[in-house]
């Protein structure tokens, strides 16, 4: 199996060198668009990375396909605007709302909508939270209005003196530009996959957790309240999202169907990661961030084509993942 | 022999049951609107895709999250064949039900032959069909992004399966595609590669052991899926005049498609056409509701997006309530009422 | 568990009940039919019509049978923001042309809008459209996507009701020979061709070389594809084509670097609004060398949203687009009426589906019936000169259906206002080129 997941991935890399070839001459006289697509590539990989560790969360720990991730990110996608838009909070002081608030909301679907049907076929669940998505992307509708609104940032263009340097946002790398919005969602993504990581590895909540996974039945013999700890990880899943839903406000749009947009991606990077691994779900954002960027230097227009061909190729080479354990 | 008689005493009631199903559907175009009538030739269009999902996904247990690759493969076929090369859509159907069971054939055989299964061959299928959906936004051939139209043939018209002027025809003939769908399930179901289907669903390894090629019961399986689905996306076509690659291949058709079996019963003959019909009947029900509401509920009229809220809430508590489907909970119910 | 049964329970007896109801009437919304024009008819109409029987019968004088008017728009899904603005605007004229005493040839019969919504799907758009037409409308009014409306339009060919599109670009739709649909918008090669006449008389020998971002569906393509042809004819060189998902990008930076790259003189931008906001946000921040960002049919550069949310940034953004005629003051009048009837600026998809009624009410005032064949023979003679749209000449339809005058103005962000620039006749300010808000 080893052997012929690497030379596959050999053959992978010679079809996109391929590709690429002819259209080297082209970007070699533009380093600046290539600077431009790796950082554009890392940095909305690093929202990816967000959304997709609340789903692999989830994913693992509970094995359920969850449709309604995206669908969560709307809620605090609108809960930010409104309350940037009628007290003028700011979307970033908005995450000491919006997280609680979907850890709140993700324990309340587990426990009224998702428990129930926890032993149901894989289909019951993903067309389950499919209706979730349905209810909350058209009461999103009924409340606010199909009308995309969006805001801007008042310091988004604007110097800051560090003291040791003075940074003149949108700031400059290589030629690539590097807005301040995606910059701080890239380093609170960061930051928040490090202490879900903690949460996971390190305390005795996540040690209840990673047993549930891995054995639900044994957990429930040493004594752990298994449903107990699914609510809390769809909780923590949906949180997740939620951060990633008051990050993105200031640079993307509000409409009922934008959180949507990220969980299919979403899906992607998990697969890639691997199931339930929060440093596979960050590389595998920032891959497929980059991957997407890239694919769009090469072939115009076909940024998800990019992405579904790699999809594709670690569903069949590496179905575990890049940090997964192999589990065929 | 022996065999073919237990096969039929077997299937005498599902094809009594079909007999007497045809004909209570046939009654439809009596006395019903134009619109009633689109509605229920669009719910007899998916319930046969769905019947084909049923196959691949309810007999064999191969959980696809893709389907709408087969449906948008059979509706491209008839469209290109038919505006291009004059094909009759009769042909085209054919046509187009082999062009989604060789697409199923391949890409079935790289997957099953990679081990993918569960949430992994969904996402595969899923993957697949956004591929193919990608794809075919960008060759000319097949109209980019604008699409095929079919030219109008005015008047009835056997030969380019059109019927302008009546309807019922074309209920009818999506009638007769169920009904041909759902006898080649009561017949598969039956036959000796329907019961390697369901021994692979129930636990490959065990049917590995009994001599069954589970990958060969598997590839039987997604063929016969594709085709029929193919075959609904194809009168799909000759349905809405119009094609592209949002309406063949998007999300959206893999969710509707799947969607009938589910509700309606994983697994069993009638699943998709139960399913079906319980859903357009909602669907329409919640939508006319918030149009034309009661006079108690006037606050809701014209509050658009309120249907489909209701359409979620009754989605997800038929799921928690009943979890194998409408014809499941029906069984649950009489066993309980015999008891 | 008690809880979800009762719940259950409580939504089966709601769906029951609705079932029972929406029968009787096949569902259909009524717009104030009731309220003003009731009234009105009855003192106005009667006089000449009914004047016969009016003497032999004691009784009131009935107002005479609503007109049915169908109105198929997105009104739920990722499109429905634009499709329940164009309800509205649909609505809006219903109202006034009702409290105006409806239609005089009919005996001041009321208009009646029933709306549909297409969910953005075909299949739905094109079951609803035979509901209406099974409910009696007289005409149809729709539906924003070119994708719903190829169908929809070959469903009123074959049932015979005529299709005023207010809104779908494709040249295609009117391509199929169909003779009951009618396009008040400018199509697809109207948008490409005189965004290229715009950028020429805009720039002069200053723009040579043009980058193009657009969105890769039928509207995008079909745009720039024309735009390329007529622009290379006026010596304007396509010399970067960027095509984008707009449904699924989150960010465009890289794509407006790309744009960037071959030092263009002009970029050129065609798409919806989220992605248009996308390609702004970039452009800004990329500070891009150009002369000018020009819109060609985008659907964010010329709205009062954009410059609202966009702030100070969407100064000096030029978009060709069909526009209503904001020097008219009967359009400032609708605008203000719209703003203060549904808490929503008005933006010109609206205002198209406010003119497609009136387009309608204006043919049924004609036929003096209400016949489906009659309004679109009617319509086929349309000549309406004091229409609220900014185009050169009246609303009048050629063979196929197209509006022979529907074109596009030219119009750009000055002084934090979307103010007309293009044509001349039509100016309300001297364009600012070159011009970006980052100083170009």
């Amino acid at each position: 199996m080893r052997g012929r997941s690497r030379t596959a991935i050999w053959a992978g890399l010679a079809v996109v060198v391929a590709v690429a070839v002819p259209q080297t001459a082209w970007w070699d006289l533009n380093h600046t668009v290539f600077a431009q697509a790796v950082v554009s590539g890392l940095l909305i990989g690093g929202v990816y990375s967000l959304v997709a560790m609340g789903l692999s969360l989830v994913f693992g720990v509970l094995d359920i396909i969850n449709f309604a991730h995206g669908a969560l990110m709307t809620i605090t996608i609108y809960v930010s605007y409104l309350l940037f838009q009628n007290y003028g909070v700011d979307p970033y002081v908005s995450l000491v709302v919006t997280i609680p608030l979907m850890f709140v909301v993700g324990v309340g679907i587990q426990r009224f909508a998702i428990n129930p049907v926890m032993d149901a076929p894989v289909h019951n669940q993903l067309l389950l939270t499919l209706g979730i998505a349905i209810i909350i992307e058209n009461l999103a509708l009924v409340l606010f209005t199909g009308t995309p609104r969006s805001i801007e940032l008042a310091y988004a263009r604007n110097e800051f003196d560090l003291g040791v340097v003075t940074l003149d946002f949108p700031l400059r790398v290589f030629g690539a530009v590097v807005s301040l919005p995606k910059l701080i969602a890239f380093l609170v993504a960061l930051l928040l996959a490090g202490v879900l990581y903690l949460l996971i590895q390190r305390t005795q909540l996540g040690a209840a957790i990673r047993a549930s996974a891995q054995e639900p039945e044994g957990a429930e013999l040493v004594g752990i309240d298994v449903r107990r700890i699914y609510m809390v990880t769809f909780g923590i899943g949906a949180a997740c999202v939620g951060a990633a839903g008051s990050l993105v406000l200031p640079f993307l749009f509000v409409a009922p169907t934008a959180g949507a947009t990220f969980t299919i991606i979403a899906f992607v990077v998990v697969v890639l990661g691997g199931m339930g691994s929060i440093p596979g779900a960050l590389v595998g954002g920032l891959v497929i961030g980059l991957t997407q960027e890239l694919t769009q230097l090469f072939v115009p227009g076909s940024k998800f084509l990019g992405v579904f061909i790699v999809f594709l190729a670690v569903l069949l080479f590496r179905p575990e993942g890049i940090f997964g354990k192999a589990q065929r | 022999m022996i065999r073919l008689r237990q096969i039929a005493t077997a299937s005498s009631r599902d094809l009594l049951i079909l007999l007497g199903v045809v004909a209570v559907l046939a009654l439809v175009p009596l006395g019903v609107s134009r619109f009633t009538l689109s509605v229920a030739t669009a719910a007899l269009i998916f319930a046969l895709a769905g019947i084909g999902w049923n196959v691949l996904s309810g007999f064999a247990g191969q959980f696809s999250f893709g389907h709408a690759a087969y449906f948008g493969l059979g509706a491209y076929t008839v469209a290109v064949t038919f505006t291009k090369y004059s094909i009759s859509p009769w042909l085209g159907l054919l046509l187009g039900g082999l062009v989604a069971a060789i697409f199923g054939l391949l890409t079935g055989w790289i997957s099953f032959r990679f081990g993918l299964k569960g949430a992994y061959f969904a996402l595969a299928t899923f993957a697949l069909a956004e591929l193919l959906r990608l794809t075919f936004n960008k060759f000319d051939y097949v109209g980019a992004g604008v699409g095929i139209p079919i030219p109008l043939a005015g008047g009835d018209s056997w030969g380019t399966l059109q019927f302008e002027n009546t309807p019922a025809i074309r209920y009818f003939v999506a009638l007769g595609l169920v009904a041909l769908g759902t006898l080649a399930v009561i017949v598969i179901k039956r036959s000796r590669a329907g019961s390697r289907m369901l021994a692979v669903r129930e636990d490959e390894d065990a049917a590995a052991s009994l001599g069954i090629n589970p990958l060969r019961a598997k590839l039987v399986a997604i063929a016969v899926s594709g085709f029929i689905t193919g075959v609904a996306g194809g009168y799909y076509v000759m349905f809405l005049m119009f094609i592209d690659s949002e309406l063949a291949f998007g999300p959206f058709i893999s969710v509707v498609i799947l969607l009938r079996p589910i509700v309606g019963g994983v697994g069993t003959i009638w699943g998709p056409v139960v399913g079906a019909a319980v859903l357009s009947i909602l669907g329409e029900v919640t939508r006319s509701l918030v149009r034309d509401p009661p006079s108690f509920l006037q606050v809701i009229e014209g509050v658009n997006g309120l249907d489909q809220v209701m359409f979620g809430l009754i989605l997800v508590l038929v799921i928690i309530r009943a979890p194998d489907g409408i014809i499941g909970l029906f069984r649950r119910f009489r066993k309980r009422s015999s008891q | 568990m008690k809880r979800t049964t009762v719940l259950l329970s409580l939504l089966l007896s709601l769906v029951l009940v609705a079932a029972a109801c929406s029968d009787d009437d096949a569902g259909t919304t009524t717009t104030a039919a009731a309220e003003s024009p009731a009234t009105t008819t009855a003192e106005e109409a009667p006089a000449t019509t009914q004047a016969a029987p009016a003497t032999t019968q004691a009784a009131p004088i009935e107002p005479p049978d609503p007109i049915l008017i169908g109105a198929i728009h997105p009104l739920t899904g990722g499109l429905a923001g634009a499709g329940n603005r164009m309800d509205n605007g649909a609505r809006m004229a219903v109202d006034e042309i009702n409290a105006a005493g409806g239609i005089a040839s009919l005996g001041g019969a009321p208009l009646e809008l029933v709306s549909a919504d297409s969910t953005g799907a075909a299949e739905v758009g094109v079951s609803e459209a035979e509901r209406l037409i099974g409910d009696g409308v007289s005409a149809l009014i729709g539906t924003y996507q070119s994708g719903v409306t190829l169908p929809v339009a070959a469903v009123a060919e074959r049932d015979g009701v005529p299709l005023v599109i207010d809104v779908a670009v494709d040249d295609s739709i009117l391509d199929q020979g169909y003779t009951y649909t009618f396009r008040i918008q400018p199509n697809a090669t109207s948008m490409g061709t005189n965004g290229a006449k715009f950028l020429s008389e805009l720039g002069g020998d200053e723009i040579k070389t043009v980058a193009y971002l657009h969105d890769d569906t039928a509207f995008g393509v079909s745009v720039s594809e024309a735009f390329t042809a007529a622009a290379a004819a006026l010596g304007i060189e396509v010399i970067t084509d960027i095509p984008y998902a707009p449904f699924s990008v989150t960010d465009l930076t890289t794509e407006m670097a790309q744009a960037a790259a071959g030092s263009p003189d002009v970029i050129v931008v065609t798409g919806y609004y989220g992605d248009g906001l996308l390609a702004a946000r970039a452009a800004t921040d990329l500070e891009v060398d150009v002369k000018a960002i020009v819109g060609i049919a985008q659907g964010a550069f010329h709205t009062p949203q954009f410059v609202e949310d966009f702030g100070a940034d969407s100064e000096l953004f030029f978009n060709s687009n069909y526009h209503f005629n904001s020097s008219d003051p009967i359009v400032a009048g609708i605008l203000e009426r719209f703003e203060a009837t549904f808490d929503d600026a008005m933006d010109t998809e609206a205002m198209l589906a406010y003119q497609a009624i009136y387009v309608i009410a204006d043919a049924l005032e004609r036929a003096g019936s209400s016949d489906p064949a009659d309004v679109q023979a009617a319509l086929a003679t349309t000549n309406i000169a004091d229409h609220f749209l900014a185009y050169p000449g009246p609303i009048t339809f050629d063979d196929t259906g197209e509006n022979i005058n529907a074109e596009p103005v030219l119009m750009q962000v000055v002084d934090g206002a979307v103010q007309q620039v293009f044509p001349a006749e039509l100016r309300e300010t001297d364009p600012v080129f070159p011009g970006t808000p980052w100083g170009g």
